[in-house]
C-alpha cells in the first residue's frame, strides 16, 4: 500500500513539470479611451491672435503627469476622483461606520475621556453625513456651464466649464486633438 | 441538546496528558518545525515564485481543500438546535455568494457588461460579503451573549467604504489576506487542543512580518518576472501585477506563494497531524485515526447522525481532487484558472466556521 502510494505521489510529482512555456498570452483587448484626468477649461475668444493656443497652468501639468504615469489608470487617487458615486457610496458606509463604532464606544465604555471620544466619532459621522448630503447637492454638470459656449463666443466673452482628458487610441485620419464640447438642449 | 450534539471539549486531549519531562522537548520540536517550515518556504518562494506556485498549486490546492471539507465536517454539529438561523444563513450566503462570483468570468467571457461597470460589480459582491460575514456575527452574539461582538460592525462598514472606493485592490487583498485564516484557525485549535503550545505559537507568528520584510527588502527592487506566455501571466496577474505595475512581480508573486505555501501546510500538516480532534472517549487519549475514516468524523458516528452523506461528500471530494490533478495535467492553465474561480466557496466558508470557533 505504502510502495504504491510512493509511486502514485511520484507519478504526480512528475506531471506537475511539464513545461508550459509554450501557451500563448492572451490578446490585448482593443484600446479603449480612458479618462485620466477630470479639470476645468476656460474658453477665452480673442481678437488679437492669429493662433489658437493652449495654456497649461503647472499644477495641471504635474497633474496630468501622474496620471499618466499611472499607465493603467487604476491609480487609488485617479480612481476615487473620477468616480463621484462609487465615493459616495464609500462616505454612506463611512458615516455608518463611525456612527455603530460611536455608539459601541458609548455602550461599552464608561470614563468620561472615553464618552468624549464617543461624542467625537459620532460627530464626525454626522460631518461626513453633511458632506454627503453637500456632495450630492453639488451642482449642475458641465453641460450646463457649456450651454452658453456658442452665445458667449458671439459676444466675446470666456466660457468655464469642466472637461475630462481623454486617451485615445491614434487617429487614422492623422488629427492631433480634438475637443468635443456637449450640446444638450435645455 | 444542541451542545450535546456537539463534539465534547473535555475528550479533546489536553496540556495533562502529557507527561511533564516531554512538554518542553515537544514544545522545542514544535517551535523548531514552525520556523523551519515558514524560513523553508520563505527561501523557495522568493527563489523560483513562478516554478514554486505552478508546482504547490498542482499538488496542494485540491488535497487542501479536501482536507478543509473534512475539518468542516468534524466541526458541524449534528443538530444545529440554536444555531439554525447560522447555519441557514452561513449556507444560503455561500451558496449565493459562490454562484454569483462563479457568474462574473462568465458575464465576461460573453462581453455582456460594458468594462465601466466591473468596478461597480465588484464592490458590490464585495458588500454582499461583508454584509453577509455581519448577518454571521450578528446571529453568533446571539448565541453567545457572553461576548461583546458589536465592535466588528464598524469594522465591516468601514471596510464597505474602503472596498467601494478601490474594489480591485479589495479583492487583491482578500487574495493576500485569505492564506493568514489558516493561522487563525490553527491558533484557536491549539487553544483547545495543545494550550501549552499557544504562547509560543504567536511567538513565532512574530517571525511571519520578519519574513515579509526580508522578502520586500530582497525582491523589493529586482526585474519583473518573465511573463511572456500565458501561465506566467496569470500567475503574475492573479498576485496583482497589474494593479500594482511599480513593484516588483517578483516580489509580489513571491509573497503570495509564500502565504499559500504556509496555508497549505496548516491545512495538510498541522491541523490533521499536530492537533487531532478526535479522542478516544474512554481512555481521553489522543488516537491516531486514519483520515480516510469516515467514523472519525462526529457527524458521522453519532447515532443520530448521517454516515452515508459524509461519506458521499468526502468521496466525492477525494473524485474532484483527482478531476483536479487530472485537469492540471492536461491542461494546467484552464483548470488553475476554474480552480481559482470556484475555490471562492473554501474562502467563504472559513468564515462561518471560524466564527463558531471564536
Amino acid at each position: 500500500m505504502k510502495t504504491t502510494f510512493s509511486i502514485c505521489f511520484c507519478l504526480l510529482l512528475l506531471t506537475a513539470i511539464p513545461a508550459y512555456g509554450d501557451i500563448a498570452r492572451p490578446q490585448p483587448s482593443p484600446q479603449t479611451p480612458r479618462i485620466v484626468l477630470h479639470t476645468s477649461l476656460t474658453i477665452v475668444p480673442d481678437n488679437k491672435a492669429y493662433e489658437a493656443r493652449l495654456q497649461i497652468s503647472q499644477s495641471s501639468l504635474q497633474e496630468l503627469r501622474a496620471a499618466l504615469n499611472d499607465t493603467n489608470g487604476n491609480s487609488i487617487a485617479g480612481g476615487i476622483m473620477r468616480n463621484s458615486t462609487r465615493t459616495m457610496i464609500a462616505g454612506v458606509f463611512m458615516f455608518l461606520s463611525l456612527s455603530f463604532a460611536g455608539v459601541w464606544l458609548a455602550r461599552s465604555m464608561q470614563t468620561r475621556g472615553q464618552k468624549i471620544v464617543a461624542s467625537l466619532l459620532l460627530g464626525t459621522a454626522v460631518l461626513g453625513a453633511a458632506t454627503i448630503i453637500v456632495q450630492a447637492n453639488a451642482g449642475p454638470p458641465s453641460s450646463f456651464y457649456w450651454k452658453k459656449l456658442s452665445q458667449n463666443l458671439s459676444h466675446g466673452a470666456s466660457t468655464s466649464g469642466g472637461i475630462d482628458i481623454e486617451i485615445v487610441a491614434d487617429p487614422t485620419d492623422g488629427r492631433g486633438m480634438k475637443l468635443i464640447m456637449p450640446t444638450r438642449p435645455d | 441538546m444542541e451542545r450535546a450534539a456537539q463534539l465534547n471539549p473535555a475528550a479533546w486531549p489536553s496540556e495533562d496528558s502529557i507527561p511533564i519531562v516531554g512538554r518542553g522537548r515537544s514544545t522545542r520540536l514544535f517551535a523548531s518545525t514552525l520556523i523551519a517550515c515558514a524560513c523553508l518556504s520563505a527561501l523557495l518562494a522568493g527563489w523560483l515564485p513562478l516554478q514554486v506556485s505552478v508546482i504547490t498549486v498542482f499538488l496542494f490546492a485540491g488535497p487542501h481543500n479536501w482536507f478543509e471539507l473534512r475539518y468542516f465536517l468534524m466541526r458541524l454539529p449534528v443538530r444545529f438546535g440554536k444555531s439554525r438561523n447560522f447555519f441557514l444563513v452561513a449556507f444560503a450566503g455561500l451558496g449565493l455568494l459562490t454562484l454569483s462570483y462563479i457568474s462574473l468570468p462568465v458575464l465576461n467571457s460573453f462581453n455582456l457588461l460594458p468594462d465601466r461597470l466591473w468596478p461597480y460589480l465588484l464592490a458590490s459582491w464585495n458588500t454582499l460579503m461583508l454584509l453577509w460575514i455581519a448577518a454571521l456575527v450578528w446571529l453568533r452574539g446571539k448565541n453567545k451573549r457572553a461576548r461583546n461582538w458589536s465592535a466588528v460592525y464598524p469594522i465591516i462598514f468601514a471596510l464597505c467604504s474602503l472596498n467601494w472606493l478601490a474594489p480591485e485592490f479589495f479583492s487583491l487583498g482578500i487574495v493576500y489576506l485569505h492564506p493568514l485564516v489558516a493561522l487563525w484557525f490553527f491558533d484557536r485549535h491549539l487553544a483547545r487542543t495543545r494550550p501549552g503550545w499557544l504562547r509560543i505559537y504567536r511567538r513565532c507568528l512574530c517571525l511571519l512580518p520578519i519574513l515579509l520584510l526580508l522578502m520586500l527588502w530582497q525582491l523589493g527592487q529586482t526585474a519583473a518576472l518573465p511573463d511572456d506566455n500565458g501561465l506566467f501571466w496569470r500567475i503574475t496577474q492573479q498576485s496583482g501585477a497589474q494593479l500594482l505595475p511599480n513593484v516588483s512581480s517578483r516580489l509580489l508573486v513571491g509573497t503570495h506563494v509564500f502565504l499559500e505555501m504556509l496555508h497549505y501546510g496548516v491545512w495538510l500538516v498541522a491541523l490533521p497531524l499536530i492537533a487531532p480532534l478526535a479522542n478516544d472517549q474512554a481512555s481521553k487519549q489522543p488516537v491516531p485515526r486514519a483520515i480516510w475514516k469516515v467514523r472519525s468524523v462526529p457527524v458521522a458516528r453519532h447515532p443520530r447522525g448521517f454516515p452515508k452523506l459524509i461519506t458521499t461528500a468526502l468521496a466525492l471530494g477525494a473524485f474532484v481532487v483527482f478531476l483536479l490533478w487530472l485537469g492540471f495535467s492536461t491542461d494546467y492553465a484552464t483548470t488553475r484558472d476554474i480552480y481559482f474561480t470556484v475555490a471562492i466557496a473554501h474562502v467563504l466558508a472559513e468564515a462561518p466556521f471560524l466564527l463558531r470557533m471564536l
